[in-house]
């Protein structure tokens, strides 16, 4: 059996492009670094920015909601839903006005 | 009856099960995981792929069509206005040497109309695609209460429009750029006669004379079109060179004598300081950047292409606790996260070149980063392309940045007047350029000047995404006949030598 022609010059030169293919990310955040793009006296003094940042409000991951142990919240939906969406049963306004008419609304 | 009486009792049940007092339990709005300032290229992008990893998202977008600058007032008005007006050239002073005899005319109000429908078409493609990923669209202009509040304002003027408050976990902003007015306030735009680009795609007829102050790409490229149209343009600019930042010396040399030979005239090194409306014309004082005699200029329009500038205006920025540097633009880090931590923000208003394509790609990145904690962008991998005839089209290192940071470097170029498919089709103006690092033959710059370089550039996008060497690519195969074999004969021509020159 012969070897092919692509098999061959493999032998010879390994490119130097390199396919990452599927991205797996793990399972921790990155961490912040200053932007490429950002001039040179802000990328100096990232930490102080980075400072800013930490000590800023409340953020999450869009999906997930931050639990407090002692029960005090900074933003209305980091409560338990029950407290900002509870699970009744909203009515419409016909049926609103059904019961306020004792039904006479209805015919 | 009988369903309500049901209703009613089950809601009676439920509320004896809990405390009572339910009537006066106020219930906020469900918050939305991402809400999206702005619906150009970055902002509509980001609010997509937000959706389609999931998140409740929403975009607050106040011109009242999607798309941005880019899609109504920039890049496709302007290249339907560029393919047009070459198609009009080109059938004026390029058919007969192709053996095709026609008389042509300018019909203007229905070229500027073709202009318009294709924004259209496209504007609304984006509210479709927002309506298949489930993006809640908001027309009105969104302004901060705190860092998680926005205040929405409709733009419909209607009496019962009250504005509306909504509540986001996170908030990306990409509320883009404006133009810049001249520096020092000598010249004001008023899109009639002294025009910036948005006025320039709209001129209702063709000056007979225009001056375009600034040789970067938006200038280069109206002056191109109206050029083409008839009109004789002078391109006036402060520095030695055209094509605004990032292009290679060589190529701009190169661009500038190819201009010039289609009629555009170029005054570089060039500063303006003052115009003035004078019996239907505007006078043009401008006098040589390092001082010297001012001379005077006349157009019957001035096209103001100094540049872009970031847009917050309305935004109530204080309120999110966003800060910004010195240029007004909103400070972030590389995962674009403001000083506000559930604030990110992406595209013109914020660091790095004012391109769609760049915008784009960080609203992707900023959503993952929300949704995965991870992102990516590269910086170093970002095209230029000015949309001229030849086009200009650039990425990575220039061979003047490399020299200034002492790369040892190899050049392999390639001319398009060697290349088959350039030459059959009569258009092979410029060449390719490959810029090397000279150790490890890795492409470190591409630039390429010539017919359909700004669909070429990909190609090297693509090797420097890949950090490819000069022989990767001259090694794979490339379709003959065609222009992208300039491209790999360049790549030959770097590491070893190119066989058609």
């Amino acid at each position: 059996m012969y070897p092919s022609l692509r098999r061959c010059s493999a032998g010879v030169r390994t490119p130097l492009i390199k396919f990452l293919g599927k991205r797996s990310f793990p399972s921790t955040a990155d961490t912040p670094h200053p932007h490429p793009a950002a001039p040179l006296e802000l990328q100096q003094r990232f930490s102080e920015f980075l400072a800013k940042v930490n000590s800023s409000g409340s953020s999450q991951p869009a999906s997930k909601s931050k639990q407090s142990s002692e029960g005090v919240y900074s933003e209305f939906w980091e409560a338990p839903p029950r407290f900002w969406n509870p699970r009744i049963r909203h009515l419409e306004e016909a049926e609103m006005n059904a019961i306020m008419s004792g039904g006479a609304s209805s015919y | 009856m009988l369903h309500l009486r049901r209703v009613a009792q089950k809601n009676l049940i439920r509320a004896g099960k809990r405390s009572v007092g339910i009537r006066g339990l106020a219930t906020a709005a469900e918050p939305y995981d991402v809400v999206v300032i702005g619906g150009g290229p970055g902002g509509y992008v980001a609010a997509i792929k937000a959706a389609q990893l999931g998140l409740r998202t929403a975009c607050v977008e106040k011109r009242g069509s999607l798309g941005g600058t880019c899609l109504n007032v920039g890049c496709i008005p302007s290249k339907a206005m560029l393919n047009n007006s070459h198609l009009y050239h080109q059938a004026q002073h390029d058919f007969e040497r192709r053996g095709i005899d026609a008389t042509v005319s300018l019909n203007l109000p229905k070229m500027l109309q073709a202009k318009d429908q294709a924004v259209t078409g496209l504007t609304k493609g984006i509210e479709l695609l927002f309506r298949q990923n489930k993006v809640d669209y908001i027309k009105g202009s969104a302004s901060f209460i705190s860092s998680t509040k926005l205040s929405i304002t409709p733009i419909d003027s209607a009496a019962e429009s009250q504005p509306t408050e909504i509540d986001a976990k996170n908030i990306v902003i990409a509320t883009g750029s404006e133009v810049s007015p001249f520096p020092g306030g000598a010249i004001t735009i008023d899109e009639q006669q002294i025009v910036s680009s948005t006025g320039a795609l709209d001129l209702k007829e063709v000056p007979k004379k225009m001056v375009v102050i600034g040789g970067g790409i938006i200038g280069l490229e109206m002056g191109s079109v109206w050029s083409r149209l008839g009109a004789e343009v002078t391109v006036v600019e402060f520095l030695g060179a055209v094509g605004g930042a990032g292009i290679d010396d060589e190529v701009a040399k190169s661009f500038q004598r190819i201009l010039g030979k289609q009629g555009i005239k170029f005054k570089l090194n060039t500063k303006v300081i003052s115009a003035e409306k004078v019996d239907g014309k505007v006078v043009l004082q401008a006098e040589p950047a390092k001082g010297g005699a001012a001379e005077s200029l006349e157009a019957d329009i001035v096209l103001v292409a100094v540049g872009r500038r970031p847009h917050i205006e309305g935004l109530n920025i204080e309120a999110a606790g966003v800060e910004m540097d010195n240029k007004g633009r909103i400070i972030i880090d590389d995962q674009y996260t403001t000083s506000q931590k559930n604030i990110k923000c992406i595209g013109d208003v914020t660091f790095g070149p004012m391109l769609a394509h760049k915008a784009e790609e960080e609203g992707i990145a900023a959503v993952e980063f929300i949704k995965t904690g991870h992102g990516h962008v590269n910086y170093n991998a970002i095209p230029s392309v000015v949309y001229t005839h030849p086009e200009v089209a650039w990425v990575g290192k220039t061979e003047q940045e490399l020299k200034k940071e002492g790369v040892s470097y190899k050049i392999g170029k390639f001319s398009f007047a060697a290349n088959s498919r350039a030459k059959t089709n009569l258009d092979s103006e410029g060449f390719v350029k490959i810029l090397t690092e000279k150790e490890t033959d890795r492409i470190l710059g591409v630039h390429v000047i010539g017919p359909n370089a700004g669909e070429m550039i990909a190609e090297g996008v693509l090797a420097v995404e890949y950090g490819a060497s000069a022989e990767d690519v001259a090694r794979t195969t490339h379709a003959h006949p065609t222009l992208s074999e300039a491209f790999k004969e360049a790549c030959m021509a770097a590491y070893s030598k190119p066989i058609h020159m």
